[in-house]
């Protein structure tokens, strides 16, 4: 499917002191079986952005359609089921007795039958390499062994496009790389990936075009390659402050210079 | 945030807000033992006037100050309705079935209500004009002679510091997870009581769990800063009890005992 936001605008409790604008004027498209990389610092409106996608949040201004419809106009169960969203730090919504039951929490809600949601439960429980804690309590789990089948908890909607809210947040490196590897073999599979994060070397890795955000608007979008190097001065200003650290090349690593920290550090001290 | 309820601080600078907590704490409670004191209606409207000059200089508007009082109204018109229907003596005003409305009665219900509506604005001028942080400070002093028989003083101040703390954070907390849950196809609205508050399941179990792992961090980043309890601590806030603090004690326990003889 083809998830569009169009001219999106989102304000926080709106005709209140605490109002506050965290997204204007975004649009952007997910075509089919593509990985979308969603890119920027914090507060820079994406986890508000991805929220729009299954109607979590209702744009304020503008509008969501999927395939071309209005997504207000869709039940809003079908939109949950065809758009699966996983949160930031998603393990901290893990609550079931054991793995299974809680990964098999979204097919029961989708009324599934029984036999079908526990195929459901296996498939996705393989997919994320997690089978054999199938009947252990979530709550014993390691971090990233918690990440996986909170992510398992959504890919059992079998959802069209998967929306992954900073996915490798706090990660060892084998689950991340896992994670990368999931999200390029979604894409064979034909389901579209929304990838967001601050780490540019994994966006740069697998997203096939990304969008840039900062201070709630979209400032640069493309391919990698074009929104990482040919138009620096336009990229928002972590973009353009990791790529300076890593000498202008997300995935040339260079030594950050913590010089001027150290500096710090030793005024205070008095040395 | 953006609906005030009971309780809630309300931020302005006013003479009262800017009166030492203790003196407010003290008055409260002088002013509430006195109000079971004042056996008379005019008595109570005499005191209730004075509370009125009282929330006019507090600078919060009588709007939102009324709001405050809205959640106990209905237990004010409860009061109201019993006494007039159940009590008796005085002149016989009017009679409908087995009902009988006395002026006792009457005078008995109003006279209850406007106790209870001076005992509630009392602590929510407390409240609404005293910063929580101030509030348990003050608490903490007035509990330190008690620290004399073993009673942990400060370490009930901080209690009720973090608690009142973690009041907005649990509160993001819980729409986050509400959010994932609905994400896999939690539905909160749908279905009858019963339905509804067993819907809630997941987002309590996780929401409980984080509250305690929350606990645990919290006193482990305490305890790495140093914290060890109230021994020997010093204040970056220092109370200050001042003159104004000592007039408004005096004014409350003049006005009380005009109430009282009145």
């Amino acid at each position: 499917m083809t998830l569009e936001l169009k001219d999106v605008s989102h304000v926080y409790a709106p005709g209140t002191p605490f109002e506050v604008e965290a997204l204007r004027g975004v649009s952007l498209v997910v075509e089919p079986g593509e990985v979308l990389g969603i890119v920027g610092g914090t507060g820079s409106g994406k986890s508000t952005l991805v929220k729009h996608m299954n109607l979590l949040l209702t744009p304020t201004i503008g509008e969501v359609l999927v395939d071309g419809v209005d997504a207000r106009s869709l039940k809003k169960s079908e939109l949950r089921r065809r758009v699966g969203l996983v949160f930031q730090f998603p393990e901290s919504a893990l609550f079931a007795p054991t793995v299974e039951e809680d990964v098999a929490f979204a097919p029961r809600q989708l009324g599934l039958h029984e036999d079908e949601a526990r195929e459901r439960v296996r498939e996705s429980l393989r997919v994320l390499g997690a089978e054999e804690l199938a009947t252990r309590a979530p709550f014993t789990l390691s971090g990233g062994e918690k990440r996986r089948v909170a992510i398992a908890g959504v890919l059992a909607m079998k959802p069209e496009v998967l929306i992954l809210d900073e996915p490798t947040a706090g990660l060892d490196p084998a689950t991340r790389q896992d994670l990368l590897a999931l999200i390029l073999g979604l894409r064979e599979a034909g389901i579209s990936v929304v990838l967001v994060s601050h780490d540019l070397d994994e966006v740069a890795e697998v997203a096939d075009r990304v969008s840039a955000l900062h201070e709630g608007r979209v400032r640069a979008a493309g391919t990698p390659a074009e929104v990482f190097y040919r138009e620096p001065a336009q990229a928002p200003a972590t973009v353009q402050v990791v790529s300076l650290l890593k000498g202008s090349r997300p995935e040339i690593g260079a030594p950050v210079r913590f010089k001027e920290t150290l500096e710090t550090l030793r005024a205070l001290r008095g040395v | 945030m953006t609906s005030r309820s009971l309780g809630q601080f309300y931020p302005v600078a006013s003479p009262v807000h800017a009166l030492d907590p203790r003196a407010k704490i003290v008055a409260t409670a002088v002013f509430v033992v006195g109000l079971f004191l004042i056996d008379s209606t005019v008595g109570l409207l005499f005191v209730a006037a004075s509370l009125v000059a009282l929330v006019a200089m507090s600078r919060i508007p009588a709007t939102t100050f009324l709001r405050l009082l809205r959640p106990v109204l209905l237990i004010v018109a409860l009061t109201v309705l019993i006494q007039v229907l159940f009590s008796r003596g005085g002149a016989t005003l009017v009679e409908w079935g087995i009902f009988e409305v006395h002026s006792g009665g009457l005078r008995l219900g109003i006279f209850l209500a406007l106790r209870i509506l001076l005992l509630v604005s009392s602590a929510g001028l407390l409240t609404a004009t005293t910063a929580p942080v101030a509030l348990t400070d003050g608490i903490e002093d007035l509990l330190s002679p008690l620290k004399r028989v073993r009673f942990p003083a400060h370490e009930v101040a901080m209690m009720m510091t973090i608690a009142l703390r973690f009041i907005p954070t649990l509160g993001e907390e819980a729409e986050k997870i509400k959010g994932a849950q609905a994400a896999r196809g939690a539905d909160f609205s749908e279905g009858g009581p019963l339905r509804r508050a067993r819907s809630l399941v997941p987002v309590l179990v996780p929401l409980t769990v984080g509250a305690f792992r929350r606990a645990d961090e919290l006193a482990e980043a305490m305890e790495s800063r140093g914290y060890r309890g109230g021994e020997g601590r010093t204040r970056f806030r220092e109370l200050r009890f001042r003159k104004q603090d000592a007039l408004a004690l005096s004014i409350t326990v003049l006005v009380l005992l005009v109430g009282i003889l009145l």
